[in-house]
């Protein structure tokens, strides 16, 4: 089982390779010129006396929430186009699961890849934002375990909606109603209590929202036992869940 | 190597397999030939252990493959009807990466590699990008790539479909070749040559049944006569009533083909009637006969 897990992610790797370098702007540039532009930039007209800043500079507020999106934004370039062309385009999955791999191997492999991914996109951006001086405690060192999680949890999900959806225009979609929104809305760049009060709860359930809070919490130092149970409760839930659906998608689509 | 009875693939209110009894032995060549849409790749997915079986047993190497199916595939080679190579990775990487799907240590993988590459003659296109190949040459690859784990059994849905003469000519040779060392290959084509050339034993399905099975010469021999006339008259004049010359007469839109054991014994006679085809073909029966007397001449799709 781990042999098989271990040589789809492998097999990845193998094909990273060669096109690495066409992913570095949107790996590591992409983060930090939002970085630069917000946090550092835009920061200078954002007045640190605001209470709901609690007292943060604006980079020190938004580089671990950048932390948390560039994890999503990582894991879903593993898990939309190259997942529809695995299943649809290219057909390499069937190539793989007429080997001894099966189903929940592979996908659970691509899922670990997209971990591979994150792990080294948001080690890479903690670093940057550590040298500009936009996390204030010693926690913060745990952040971008935070962020794979949360990258994680997108993975499974984005991955599971991938296998299910009915035709690629959903692709475009699950970017343009699913990940821009949640890139502006989930307490990234401004705290949520901002958002119009009906519309507070709903941050409360995406998945962003968890794991920009988590990395927040540990970047400033403000940790509480209970928000922090909850947020890796409910990531571990949403990887979990969004595994068992990915598998039944790409099942029904492979072993018909 | 395979025992199927009352086989059968359902999906939602289709019946792609109906029922089929067969069974493969180890060292044969064993080919399933019929129309489009007649079962065969369905039968084939089941086989490969990728689809479940809707109903009857499915025997594959022995083991049951809705229980088995990772034991079963760890013997087993795939050459789909598409080729799904990885266009991202080169024709070696290719084959390595497969190899650690099987398992295969390092050393085992690198020494197959070269070994198969040399086999499908692509040995000095190693490091070149699959999408720069020829179809031939891309079929060739995927061969080889369902070979890495040197597989007791190779299922080839349509192997030859789509290439050029010289390429399925090499393609049967590398075939062949396997088929000597004791591989048991099993195939569908509707291609009638290769199913002549390649098959130790076949069925013909049509609509989800297997409407015929025995050697390429049995087929012949059992169902049509042993030589075909063809006779072909200018469209204005139709064609004259000849149907008491042979065994078996099949009149077409401005062609008929008449089945005798002595085909120019059939010319002479209609020469004798003073009757002059635009073209008269003498030919010995082939399988394609077989085919078409058994699968009808409709089109299907």
């Amino acid at each position: 089982m781990a042999g098989r897990v271990v040589a789809v992610v492998g097999w990845h790797a193998q094909a990273y390779r060669r096109m690495w370098f066409g992913t570095m702007t949107v790996t590591f540039l992409n983060p930090i010129f939002f970085l630069l532009a917000m946090g550092v930039m835009l920061g200078t007209l954002v007045d640190r006396s605001n209470p709901d800043l609690d007292g943060l500079s604006y980079l020190e507020f938004v580089a671990p929430a950048l932390l948390a999106t560039t994890a999503m934004q990582t894991a879903a370039s593993v898990t939309t186009f190259p997942v529809r062309a695995g299943l649809k385009w290219w057909r390499t999955y069937h190539a793989v699961v007429a080997t001894p791999v099966r189903v929940h191997e592979l996908v659970t492999g691509v899922v670990a890849w997209a971990g591979v991914r994150v792990g080294v996109a948001v080690t890479v951006f903690a670093l940057v934002a550590a040298v500009a001086g936009a996390f204030v405690s010693p926690l913060a060192v745990l952040a971008p375990f935070a962020a794979l999680l949360c990258g994680l949890a997108f993975a499974a999900v984005i991955a599971a909606l991938s296998a299910w959806m009915k035709s690629d225009q959903y692709l475009a979609a699950t970017y343009r109603f699913g990940l821009v929104p949640l890139f502006l809305f989930s307490g990234t760049f401004f705290p949520i209590s901002q958002l119009p009060a009906w519309l507070e709860p709903l941050a409360w359930a995406t998945p962003l929202w968890h794991g920009v809070e988590l990395c927040r919490d540990l970047a400033t130092g403000d940790v509480a036992a209970g928000a922090t149970a909850l947020h890796v409760g409910y990531l571990v839930v949403l990887v979990l869940v969004g595994l068992a659906i990915a598998v039944r998608g790409c099942g029904r689509e492979l072993e018909r | 190597m395979i025992e199927a009875q009352g086989l059968t693939k359902r999906y939602d209110e289709v019946v792609a397999v109906d029922g089929i009894d067969f069974a493969v032995e180890r060292g044969e060549t064993f080919g399933f030939l019929g129309p489009n849409g007649a079962g065969k790749s369905s039968t084939m997915r089941m086989i490969g252990t990728v689809s479940p079986v809707s109903g009857g047993t499915l025997r594959v190497l022995g083991r049951d493959p809705q229980a088995d199916g990772p034991a079963i595939r760890q013997r087993l080679g795939v050459v789909p009807q598409e080729d799904n190579l990885d266009l991202e990775l080169n024709v070696g990487e290719n084959l390595q990466v497969y190899g650690r799907f099987f398992g295969l240590p390092r050393d085992v993988i690198a020494r197959r590699t070269s070994e198969l590459l040399d086999f499908v003659q692509l040995a000095d296109r190693r490091d070149a990008k699959v999408d720069s190949l020829s179809g031939g040459m891309k079929r060739r690859l995927t061969i080889a790539r369902a070979l890495v784990a040197t597989p007791e059994l190779l299922l080839l849905d349509e192997p030859t479909t789509g290439l050029d003469p010289q390429a399925r000519h090499a393609l049967w040779d590398r075939l062949y070749r396997l088929k000597q060392e004791g591989v048991t290959l099993v195939l569908t084509t509707h291609y009638m040559d290769e199913a002549e050339q390649l098959c130790d034993r076949l069925v013909i399905m049509d609509r989800a049944k297997i409407v015929a099975e025995g050697s390429p010469r049995e087929l012949i021999d059992r169902h049509v006569e042993r030589e075909m006339v063809e006779l072909r008259f200018g469209t204005q004049n139709g064609v004259p009533p000849l149907g008491d010359l042979g065994d078996h007469v099949e009149v077409l839109q401005d062609r008929i083909v008449i089945g005798a054991a002595d085909g120019d014994a059939v010319v002479d006679a209609v020469h004798a009637r003073g009757l002059r085809p635009d073209t008269v073909l003498v030919r010995r029966a082939t399988l394609e006969d077989v085919f078409l007397r058994l699968t009808g001449r409709t089109l299907v799709d």
